[in-house]
């Protein structure tokens, strides 16, 4: 590692957010290696959040969506499920409450992360709580989760994570950016969304490594069937309850702590 | 779409994108979750990759099919199989995708 290589920008967007780790100490790891190591760890993703954020793109303005209004919509929301379910509302001029409801429904399972993340990031400002919430993906949260259950002792886990957001929202903007305006050239028939679902089972599968987490995928994967048709993803929500129900109790029952 | 109706919309999202994924972090220390619920929690990641991807895998067009003649799940089994035996996920992403095309192409969809 060479120390005077580059001066990562990062110092500028979140001046406080790396003055806070330099002042504990790290050992070895500075937080600029935290931030590095995360943005390496989300890159082996980049062809399923490209495709994803392809996919997406193409359908915004497919949908109806002015290149401009697609563009704004992609750049605040960063909600690639939220931004689909709620397209066709806004196809047929749905009250607003009800995109919105949708919205947050589609997005709540963020909410139940969330209760996971904080502890992590309780100690920062406000404003910086606010917008490391905002840049949570599904990948990411997966790859935090899994690293911080590694290695409880790692320094600069918000760098880390920060890191890894940072990319997958620059990533998936991009490849938004590039769908919505190459909608009219990108065929839906490809079927390139599989590319996102698939990121999804590989990062599933190094979790399914023991019998609780077995026990609750299986049951979260039947139950997802089974409430498929509930409107407004809430069979999702019913899902995860329903999964982490019975992974508690197979772990209980085996009593493994 | 009328201009208008399609910025409050937009806002509407956005608004809905925070208020989902930010409410608790603003919270931080003020709002206790109690230790079992935490503790039962750590199983939500799997659970919750697990209930966005079957469906995907096993609805084509609303409707389930789990036969051999939807590429969708048999890309997901195999892509599963190419992460476990070597834990690279390019492999694994790409290997499930020529599966899916290729099955395509061989049923005539």
């Amino acid at each position: 590692m060479h120390s005077k290589c580059v001066r990562w920008p990062i110092s500028k967007i979140t001046p406080s957010i790396l003055s806070e780790s330099i002042t504990n100490d790290a050992g070895a790891v500075t937080s600029r290696d935290a931030f590095l190591r995360g943005v390496r760890e989300l890159m082996p993703a980049w062809p399923g959040i490209f495709a994803w954020g392809l996919v997406t793109g193409v359908a915004m303005v497919k949908s109806g969506l002015s290149v401009t209004e697609a563009t704004v919509l992609s750049l605040m929301a960063y909600a690639g499920s939220a931004q689909l379910a709620a397209l066709p509302l806004m196809a047929t001029f749905a009250p607003l409450w009800l995109v919105t409801l949708t919205a947050v429904t589609v997005n709540l399972r963020f909410v139940v992360y969330s209760v996971l993340t904080r502890k992590h990031f309780a100690h920062l400002g406000v404003q910086q709580r606010l917008w490391l919430g905002y840049l949570v993906g599904d990948i990411m949260f997966a790859r935090f989760t899994a690293m911080v259950e590694r290695e409880p002792d790692y320094p600069h886990r918000v760098q880390y994570y920060f890191g890894g957001a940072i990319a997958n929202w620059v990533l998936w903007q991009i490849s938004s950016l590039i769908g919505i305006f190459a909608a009219t050239t990108i065929p839906t028939a490809w079927g390139l969304e599989l590319a996102g679902t698939l990121t999804l089972v590989a990062l599933l599968v190094p979790l399914c490594a023991s019998r609780p987490v077995l026990a609750g995928v299986l049951v979260a994967s039947v139950v997802s069937v089974l409430a498929h048709d509930i409107p407004m993803r809430l069979g999702l929500l019913l899902a995860i309850a329903f999964g982490v129900l019975a992974a508690f109790a197979v772990e209980r029952a085996r009593g493994e702590s | 779409m009328t201009e208008p109706y399609v910025w409050w919309a937009i806002l509407g999202i956005t608004f809905a994108t925070f208020l989902s994924r930010s409410s608790l972090h603003v919270l931080g220390h003020r709002l206790q979750v109690p230790h079992t619920l935490e503790s039962a929690l750590r199983y939500a990641p799997a659970c919750a990759l697990a209930a966005i991807l079957v469906p995907d895998l096993v609805f084509v067009g609303g409707h389930l099919d789990l036969s051999f003649g939807n590429p969708r799940w048999l890309a997901g089994i195999v892509s599963a199989g190419i992460f476990a035996a070597n834990r690279s996920m390019i492999a694994s992403i790409s290997g499930g995708m020529a599966v899916f095309w290729l099955l395509r192409a061989v049923h005539g969809g």
